[in-house]
C-alpha cells in the first residue's frame, strides 16, 4: 500500500472525499485485509481520542492567576486613550472663530474700499495697526502709501501680546 | 468601575458588560474558561509554565479584541482559536531556535509511519475513561509539537483538514500526513502503554 493509499484511507474515515470516491475505497477494504486493518487502526485511534481530553486545572489559585491577566490590562489600558478627544467647543474656537474674523476683515475691508476715499486721504502716508475684531483676536496693519495690508491672528491665551483693542495710528 | 456579582450572569451578559469596560464581568469570564484554556496550551505545548503564560496572554487579548467577537462562535471557541494562535506561534518561535527543520522531520516520517505495524487488537477496549485519559496524555507528551497539534486541532477542536492548513499555515497534504503519522503513532504508543500494564 503506498502513501497516497494511506492516505485516501484516513480522508475516507474522516469524511473528507467526495461520495463516488468514498465509495471505491470502502469496496477496497472490504477485499484487501491490509487496508480493512490499517482503516481499523485509525478508527480505534480516532475514537478513543474523542471526547478523551485529559482534564486540566489551571496550576494557580484564581486571584493569582487573575492578578497578572488584571495588571496587564491595566498597564494597557493608558494607551488606548493616547488621543484626548477635542470638543466641538475647543475645535471651534480654534478654527471658526479666525475664520468668522477673516470673513468680516474682507467685508469691512470692502465695504471701506467702496466708500469716498477722504478718510483715507488724511493719513495715507500713514500706516496703521489696528484690531478689527476685538473678541476675536484678529489685527490688521495697513499701510496706504505702500498699499499693503496684513492680518493676523492670536490664539485667545496671547491677548496680552496683541498691541491694542483700539484702532491706533502709528506715526 | 461597578462592584456587581456576575457569577449567575451568562457568558454573552458577560461580554457586554465586559465591552462596556466591565473588568469584573471579564474576570468572571476568565474564572468560568480558564481550565479550557490552560488545558488547550498545555495540549499544544507540553509545558506547565508556558502553558500558563499563554493562556493569560490570550486573555488579555481577549479583553483587547472584545470589540472584535461577533458571536458567531460561542465565546470559549472564540477565545479557543486565540490561545491556539499564541501557542502556535510560540512553538514557531522555538522551532526557530532548533536545529532540525519541519522539512527534514517530515521527510524522516514520510517513510517511518509505514514501518510501523498495524496494531491489530484495540489498545484501549475496556479502558475506564480516567484512565483512557491519563493513557491518551501520556501519548500526547511523545509526540512531536508539529504532529500533536495536527492531532490536537482535528480530534479536540473538530477542525476540517482545510481549516488546519489554514491555522497551521501549510498544505492540506501536510496536514494529511501529520495526522496520519500522528495517528499511528499514537496507536503504537497505546498498545505500549497497554503491554506495560498486562505484564
Amino acid at each position: 500500500m503506498n502513501q497516497e493509499q494511506q492516505l485516501k484511507l484516513q480522508s475516507f474515515l474522516d469524511g473528507e472525499l467526495p461520495e463516488s470516491e468514498a465509495r471505491e475505497i470502502l469496496a477496497w477494504t472490504q477485499r484487501d485485509s491490509a487496508a480493512a486493518g490499517l482503516l481499523a487502526e485509525l478508527r480505534n485511534t480516532r475514537a478513543a481520542m474523542a471526547k478523551s481530553e485529559p482534564h486540566l486545572s489551571v496550576p494557580e489559585t484564581r486571584e493569582f492567576f487573575w492578578s497578572k491577566i488584571q495588571r496587564e490590562i491595566r498597564r494597557l489600558e493608558p494607551s488606548k486613550k493616547t488621543a484626548p478627544e477635542i470638543s466641538i467647543f475647543a475645535a471651534l474656537r480654534r478654527f471658526l472663530f479666525p475664520a468668522g474674523a477673516l470673513a468680516a476683515l474682507v467685508m469691512i475691508l470692502h465695504f471701506r474700499g467702496s466708500t469716498p476715499a477722504t478718510d483715507n486721504l488724511a493719513d495715507a502716508d500713514t500706516p496703521t495697526v489696528e484690531t478689527t475684531l476685538a473678541s476675536t483676536d484678529a489685527t490688521t496693519y495697513r499701510d496706504a502709501s505702500e498699499g499693503t495690508t496684513l492680518v493676523w491672528f492670536s490664539p485667545a491665551a496671547d491677548n496680552s501680546l496683541v498691541p491694542s483693542k483700539k484702532p491706533t495710528a502709528i506715526n | 468601575m461597578s462592584d456587581k456579582n456576575y457569577s449567575s450572569s451568562d457568558d454573552e451578559s458577560l461580554v457586554k458588560a465586559a465591552r462596556k469596560g466591565e473588568l469584573a464581568a471579564f474576570e468572571e469570564l476568565v474564572f468560568r474558561h480558564r481550565d479550557k484554556i490552560y488545558a488547550r496550551a498545555f495540549s499544544m505545548t507540553r509545558h506547565e509554565e508556558d502553558a500558563v503564560d499563554l493562556s493569560q496572554e490570550a486573555w488579555i487579548k481577549g479583553w483587547q479584541r472584545l470589540g472584535q467577537f461577533q458571536g458567531d462562535s460561542s465565546f470559549t471557541t472564540w477565545m479557543t482559536r486565540i490561545c491556539i494562535n499564541l501557542c502556535l506561534d510560540h512553538l514557531r518561535r522555538q522551532k526557530k531556535h532548533r536545529a532540525d527543520s519541519i522539512e527534514e522531520m517530515d521527510d524522516e516520517s514520510g517513510g517511518v509511519e509505514r514501518q510501523i505495524p498495524v496494531v491489530a487488537v484495540n489498545p484501549t477496549a475496556g479502558l475506564e475513561r480516567a484512565e483512557l485519559r491519563q493513557k491518551i496524555d501520556a501519548a500526547l507528551g511523545q509526540l512531536s509539537a508539529e504532529h500533536r497539534t495536527v492531532l490536537v486541532l482535528h480530534e479536540f477542536e473538530d477542525l476540517e483538514y482545510k481549516e488546519i492548513a489554514k491555522t497551521v499555515g501549510c498544505s492540506m497534504g501536510t496536514v494529511m500526513s501529520r495526522l496520519f503519522y500522528a495517528r499511528r503513532k499514537m496507536a503504537a504508543l497505546l498498545a505500549e502503554l497497554k503491554n506495560e500494564k498486562d505484564r
